[in-house]
């Protein structure tokens, strides 16, 4: 945008062109041409993906059924199928997983700035980095040690929510953080200017002004760790059927079901395997879209 | 804060998305109509677990279905994750019984700590699955190709490099053979396939195949992961070779070799594959029935390369209703019905004798 801007203030007159304005104006010219390139590159393979995903996967998506019925007595060899379990366990996870990290999260993040001046801060912002590097597998091993091994568990789904939950709460944390940062320190100064105690000035100016963001990220990292998959293959075991408790038996969840039809080496394993692809792609898009109107909608009006 | 607005937009697009799926025309969904009825199944309620090898993934997902049709109080479980992370399951009871390619190995404590899983109780092998594994060719206007373990152990080891090698040429007179290069596709991740496959070759070509079997594999050729990938690769290169389990070879339309064991040529058919574990013979005691391939058989009409998988399962000390489970479950999958089910899937059923056997071992659980 600003490069053309540039060119209008600069008259392509036959005077200006100097060899020096020559050669700015090819520099210009070439970058212009390699930033496209790196845009063409950058967005080629999401098309690609998306493209592949949906001519693969939609004729299952688009039938009731998937929505609506499980992978239950659906044979190897049977078209169609549905894949409402998966849904179920992956948004049955991902609740419970938000309902733990939400509340971690979004106190540690007022905490770290709202609490500035307390000695803690320090380490636990160093921890939340710490965290954030943690591969999933990593986190996915490390509830199977204590649960599984340690205490004697059997796998269930809710081993998953809290793997999903050690992923959660380093991006609740930094999105909390990041979006109490920029509420401006008058709103703030002018509370306290009228006596207001500093948990008060936090409930009623602070939170309010920067829920909408706070929200946003909350959703943003909810879509995040739907996709996660080491954790699922290592806390919980695939079921073709409805299982609505987490803390029983198998639980399904859709990478699990894309990772089992995968293996599944006849077409309409193949075909299974795409449409749950595409579900999960929608899925997560939903919840981007919900998280920008509800961004949009809430928070503080001018 | 517009929560009016938003409850509004929301419904609009949770419509939108309602609207989509109603004008679909749903018409791929039969799933249930196809399905035999299994008459005789004695049922067992409740959820059971199970977990582990990848090669009877589709057996055991036909056999849940026409259990679970005949059983609607019944669950079963089965997560195809690999030999290995099955047993692991299994003696760490996470799981009632475990799918396995090869049976628990003594050398390894994977019997003592099975004993101890089942609470001082003997775990048993139960041959279950039969699985033929495919020498696939993708060869224009070959129809019919012949080899042997030798020639076999040869394409596959790099010394034969051509389609009219004279050495194929001989197993397969009057065929017109190509005078290009053979492109061998392996598989490159480890692979109880591979493991099968490569015991065959050394068993049956000692001379031309030197290597271990592993799972690894230690032939020629270029590498591609699983099975649907040297499937895709084979399908997409002409004059190319690989092993691969039937129903992939079946499915991908790729020509299969007829395997002459030294008593002529033998195609790949469910008859067949079951003649080789006629003549195999069952190692372990008593109904653990662990079982020794005989690749190198020259019996007629055997085919040779067949990987046998097992169920591994407490022979008591289950609790009492998961030890009723997977006896009532493991009873239709080795019964004629449960075995009868496999064949469009790319499985061969037990034969009638080893069946017998297995379906003894079964009544014996408790």
């Amino acid at each position: 945008m600003s490069t053309s801007t540039v060119r209008k203030l600069d008259p392509e007159s036959p005077s200006s062109l100097t060899g020096v304005k020559g050669r700015r104006r090819f520099v210009d010219r070439a970058m212009r041409v390699v930033v496209f390139l790196a845009f063409l590159l950058a967005v080629i393979p999401l098309f690609w993906v998306l493209w592949i995903t949906i001519s693969r996967g939609i004729g299952l998506v688009i039938s009731p059924e998937w929505w609506t019925t499980s992978m239950r007595n659906v044979g190897p060899n049977d078209f169609g199928g549905g894949a409402a379990a998966a849904i179920q366990g992956t948004l049955i996870q991902a609740a419970i997983a938000t309902a733990i990290a939400v509340p971690v999260g979004v106190l540690a993040g007022i905490y770290l700035v709202e609490y500035s001046d307390k000695p803690l801060v320090r380490p636990v912002s160093f921890m939340t980095d710490v965290l954030t590097g943690i591969p999933s597998i990593v986190s996915g091993l490390f509830i199977y040690a204590l649960f599984i091994t340690t205490f004697g568990f059997n796998r269930m789904g809710f081993l998953v929510a809290l793997a999903l939950t050690l992923l959660m709460v380093p991006v609740v944390v930094r999105g909390t953080e990041e979006m109490l940062r920029i509420v401006p320190n008058e709103l703030r100064e002018a509370s306290y200017a009228l006596g207001v105690p500093r948990y008060r000035t936090i409930l009623k100016v602070v939170l309010p002004t920067a829920i909408s963001g706070i929200i946003t990220s909350v959703m943003l990292a909810v879509a995040r760790i739907m996709g996660e998959t080491a954790p699922l293959l290592i806390l919980v075991g695939y079921t073709a059927s409805l299982n609505p408790n987490p803390f029983e038996g198998e639980q399904a969840a859709l990478p699990l079901m894309i990772n089992v039809e995968r293996g599944n080496p006849l077409p309409p394993g193949q075909e299974r395997a795409w449409a749950a692809a595409l579900t999960l792609i929608l899925i997560v898009m939903l919840l981007n879209i919900g998280a920008r109107i509800i961004s949009r909608f809430s928070g503080i009006k001018k | 804060m517009n929560i009016a607005r938003f409850t509004k937009t929301a419904a609009l697009a949770a419509v939108g998305v309602m609207a989509l799926a109603a004008c679909s025309d749903g018409g791929s969904n039969d799933a249930s109509s196809d399905s035999t009825s299994a008459a005789n199944i004695d049922c067992a309620s409740g959820t059971l677990s199970s977990e582990g090898s990848s090669a009877q993934g589709n057996a055991m997902t036909e056999w849940i279905k026409q259990y679970q049709l005949a059983c609607p109080d019944a669950t079963v479980n089965y997560n195809p994750t690999g030999s290995g992370a099955g047993i692991e399951q299994f003696l760490a009871d996470q799981v009632d019984f475990a799918g396995s390619d090869s049976a628990l190995d003594t050398d390894d404590g994977e019997v003592a700590d099975a004993k101890e899983r089942c609470d001082g109780n003997e775990a048993w092998n139960l041959p279950m699955v039969v699985g033929p594994v495919a020498v696939a060719y993708n060869v224009e206007g070959l129809d019919n190709l012949v080899l042997n373990a030798d020639v076999t152990a040869d394409i596959f080891s790099g010394k034969i490099k051509k389609w009219n090698d004279p050495a194929i040429a001989a197993l397969n007179s009057g065929t017109d053979l190509p005078d290009e290069p053979i492109t061998v596709f392996y598989r490159s991740d480890e692979s109880g396939t591979t493991q099968n496959f490569t015991q065959y070759l050394q068993a049956a070509a000692p001379d031309k195949w030197t290597e271990e079997p592993s799972k690894s594999w230690t032939g020629t050729g270029e590498g591609k992961e699983k099975s649907a990938g040297v499937q895709e690769a084979t399908i997409q290169n002409e004059n190319s070779i690989t092993y691969v389990e039937w129903s992939y070879a079946r499915d991908g339309g790729l020509g299969i070799a007829q395997i002459d064991n030294g008593s002529g040529p033998v195609e790949l058919n469910g008859d067949t594959a079951g003649k080789t574990l006629d003549a195999s013979k069952i190692v372990g005691s008593g109904n653990n029935l662990e079982m020794e391939i005989d690749y190198a058989t020259t019996e007629p009409g055997a085919y040779p390369i067949v990987l046998v998988t097992y169920e591994i399962a407490c022979s008591k000390g289950l609790a009492e209703n998961e030890a009723a489970q997977v006896k009532s479950f493991l009873t239709y999958t080795a019964s004629d019905d449960g075995q009868s089910v496999l064949n469009d899937l790319g499985y061969a059923p037990l034969p009638p004798e080893v069946a017998g056997k297995v379906q003894a071992a079964v009544a014996d659980l408790s």
